[in-house]
């Protein structure tokens, strides 16, 4: 194909083939404009900062959004200008020009210079979100394929712990308090991130990554794994709950109450039939067989990764199966995430009752979880894991064994 | 017929075919054949259309392609390379399909295999004297080859006497036929040396023998496998000893071999495994710091700045978690951690080795059970019973809990 030598012409494009083009280009440019303004149910909104951490974050991020922006903008006008300019209507090419020192020395120093601007505040805020002095509370976060474990250690902090207690799926807090987690991981890389409270830390395998974290007020807060971990990524979720210091250590106090046997008989059935199908994975604390042994979990002898959640007050949380879904009903659930900070504490101390139970994603997990969640629990997938599964694997209930289960564990809060 | 570049990939191609089928039957692996066959393919598809594009050298449709072409007019030596490129060419595939180590062999035998005929072809056209045309290669290529191919030998001789040395049933026995080896070799060469007439015909046939001898015996040395290797006695060894031969156990100490009880409640020094223990360590991922104080208590220090209870470390379950033990007292001492009784009556504790003064040593605990379900713990008071501890043996006052949810 020849090459067009200067001085040479081509027939124009018409008119109207350009301005429906044009139109094409600036419907699509509206519709996603507006389009990305629509969402009205974001947990997971970095713009909304509800801790210090994340106001932090927040603070730097507006400046830099609005440089960036401006820049963008600036940027883009002029490719558009350009474009449309010295688009192509059949005049001659232009005479090709090569090297201008000085628009290239101001166009290096100019961004170098926004980018320094920039650099302070980023600095400086990095270095604010890793002090870890000043907290008060202490959380031990593991992360595990696909669920996120909370262990709080003993301390004199949180209002003093003497007995350690274990959660997962959701993490309480004290609000208003800087709450130091120490996080690592049992398998993979996770990345704990609770968008509304503070950035991202990565969780690694033989490695304890400290971060801080602190709530304003009593509330709610959503999070998910940040860092790609196998099938079950999308499905690895996080809630944190900042509750007051009243309600905290109410809900200390019921953590470590003593285990009591259910009374109701269809209880008492699903609590033999947790021993028999679920205590080889999942422990609760105080639960003791027939023989009045206590009952000890080995998830280590069974799962890969070595840990099950532990179950033993699963209604005091709103989620399971890696707060993938919820306990509670959408109405119930509503009301816990539109709680107003003073009504917060009540409704989740409430817990899981028998009229606010989310049965049907529940009874659909007992039934057969690989199908409900992708994970590697198949008979078909072990071989690579020498025989463990890497999640929970179908257990063959019977309906009428779902719902025994169902009413032993509405007693565990 | 073929030209040069379509004859190496019919020959990959056959290696190809021929590997698949042998991978096929040997391995049984559907993904592995199905990966050859499709290098067999694709290779076989190359061969068809460097075999019509006469090599890319001429137009398709020139009529006298062979006697025109630049590469027909003279014709190419006799060369082996052409047959070693291929071979590890196809070996590079199979080792995709089954053994890193074969792959990177096929990639170091393409390397080597392209660089000697691209060399052999160029000398090939340097002049009509075909003597000349090899001396000029030989200037060229004999600097790298003669010492590649006897270190390359030499490995393969020394490899090949390592497995007949790990084979032998003893260290006395890998002794005696190196010892042996070696005499044979100097009684041999000081034969030749000693001779004036001496043939070089002889001496490399001598030596081909002999270096085909080692090989062998070492092939079959290696597929037999290595004689059982005693394994460093550790802490952890001793405590298994200990539990499940009891009465050997206590027959050693009477002996003498070792002190009496157990390794992990034992300030005194046991043969292996405190012996030459490193008092120096160094771990880059964040631990638990544990202090033997001078006067003779446990201090411990976790990452963050933390308001933890000074009565015990609470560690996740099911997670390894490294614990630095620095000995600040004023003599050698262990740390040691009482897990009780485990689920087959055997005393379950993990220790380290004998930490002088000022040393440090690692200790790396998973513990899978809660510790609210320990079992038998002896942590020397009355007050919780239940519990993981940490202790020093030897000095009463050094005692930490460690809590496992």
């Amino acid at each position: 194909m020849p090459h067009r030598k200067t001085g040479t012409s081509v027939k124009p494009v018409s008119t109207s083939t350009r301005r429906r083009k044009g139109l094409r280009v600036g419907a699509f440019a509206a519709i996603g404009l507006f389009g990305a303004g629509c969402a009205q149910n974001a947990p997971q909104d970095t713009w909304d900062p509800a801790g210090e951490n994340a106001q932090k974050i927040h603070d730097l991020q507006w400046p830099v959004f609005a440089i960036a922006g401006v820049v963008g903008v600036i940027v883009l006008a002029v490719i558009a200008f350009a474009v449309f300019k010295f688009r192509d209507r059949g005049q001659p090419i232009p005479e090709q020009t090569h090297g201008k020192p000085k628009l290239e020395i101001a166009l290096t120093i100019l961004p170098a210079l926004i980018l320094i601007g920039v650099a302070v505040p980023t600095v400086g805020t990095l270095m604010a979100l890793n002090e870890t002095n000043d907290t008060e509370c202490v959380v031990n976060v593991t992360g595990q394929q696909w669920w996120w474990e909370f262990d709080y250690p003993v301390q004199d902090g949180c209002g003093g712990i003497d007995s350690p207690i274990i959660t997962s799926g959701q993490m309480v807090i004290p609000a208003d308090t800087n709450v130091l987690i120490r996080g690592t991981s049992r398998d993979v890389i996770h990345s704990f991130w609770i968008p509304r409270l503070n950035g991202k830390r990565d969780m690694v395998p033989g490695r304890i990554h400290t971060l801080r974290m602190q709530a304003n007020e009593p509330g709610i807060y959503a999070g998910q794994c940040a860092e790609f971990c196998g099938l079950s990524h999308a499905n690895m979720r996080m809630e944190v709950a900042a509750l007051n210091d009243a309600d905290f250590e109410a809900w200390k106090a019921n953590q470590l109450a003593d285990y009591e046997s259910p009374t109701d008989e269809l209880a008492l059935r699903g609590e033999q039939t947790f021993i028999t199908n679920c205590s080889r994975c999942h422990q609760v604390n105080g639960l003791t067989d027939a023989e009045g042994e206590l009952v000890v979990s080995r998830p280590d002898l069974q799962v890969y990764s070595g840990a099950a959640p532990n179950l033993t007050n699963l209604m005091t949380r709103n989620t399971f199966a890696g707060a993938t879904w919820d306990l509670i009903d959408p109405q119930r659930r509503a009301e816990v995430w539109e709680a107003t900070p003073e009504e917060f504490g009540d409704l989740y101390l409430e817990g899981v009752t028998s009229s606010t139970l989310n049965s049907v994603d529940l009874r659909e997990w007992l039934r057969n979880s690989p199908q409900k969640k992708p994970m590697y629990a198949e008979p078909g997938r072990l071989e690579q894991t020498d025989g463990l599964v890497r999640g929970m694997p179908y257990l063959a209930l019977s309906e009428d064994q779902i719902d025994e289960l169902i009413a032993y564990l509405l007693e565990r809060k | 017929m073929f030209t040069t570049g379509s004859k190496t990939l019919i020959g990959a191609t056959t290696f190809a075919v021929i590997a698949a089928i042998a991978y096929g039957i040997a391995q049984d692996g559907v993904r592995g054949t199905v990966g050859l066959v499709s290098a067999a393919v694709a290779l076989g598809t190359l061969a068809a259309l460097n075999a019509t594009l006469r090599d890319s050298n001429v137009f398709v449709d020139d009529p006298t392609p062979v006697e025109t072409t630049a590469a027909a007019q003279r014709r190419a030596g006799a060369s082996a390379w052409p047959l070693g490129f291929a071979f590890g060419a196809v070996t590079i595939v199979v080792g995709l399909v089954t053994y890193q180590p074969v792959f990177v062999i096929g990639v170091a035998i393409v390397l080597a295999a392209g660089a000697e005929w691209a060399v052999q072809a160029w000398a090939e056209r340097a002049s009509d004297d075909p003597k000349w045309n090899a001396a000029v290669r030989g200037r060229l290529t004999h600097a790298l080859e003669f010492p590649l191919a006897g270190a390359i030998s030499a490995g393969v001789i020394v490899f090949a006497f390592s497995r007949v040395m790990l084979w032998l049933a003893s260290k006395t026995n890998t002794t005696v036929a190196f010892s042996a080896l070696a005499t044979i070799v100097l009684i041999v060469g000081f034969t030749f040396a000693s001779r004036r007439g001496a043939k070089a015909g002889a001496i490399g046939g001598v030596l081909a023998i002999g270096g085909i001898a080692i090989l062998a015996v070492g092939t079959a040395a290696g597929l037999d496998g290595e004689r059982e290797i005693p394994v460093f006695e550790t802490t952890s060894l001793w405590m298994q000893e200990a539990n499940e031969h009891p009465e050997e156990y206590a027959e050693g100490a009477e002996k003498g071999k070792h002190p009496e009880g157990f390794i992990c409640e034992s300030p005194e020094k046991f043969p292996e495994a405190d012996k030459k223990a490193s008092q120096t360590v160094s771990l880059k991922a964040n631990v638990v710091t544990i202090v033997l104080t001078p006067e003779g208590g446990l201090a411990f220090d976790v990452p963050g700045a933390t308001e933890e209870n000074p009565a015990g470390i609470t560690i996740p379950r099911s997670n390894p978690t490294n614990f630095i033990f620095k000995n600040e007292f004023n003599d050698d001492r262990r740390l040691s951690v009482d897990f009780g009784i485990d689920d087959d009556g055997f005393r379950e504790m993990e220790c380290t080795p004998l930490v002088e003064e000022t040393g440090s040593q690692v200790l790396t605990l998973t513990v899978s059970r809660p510790s609210f379900a320990a079992q038998g713990v002896d942590n020397g008071t009355t007050d919780d019973a239940g519990d993981y501890w940490f202790f020093v043996p030897g000095v009463d006052t050094a005692k930490l809990r460690l809590l496992v949810p």
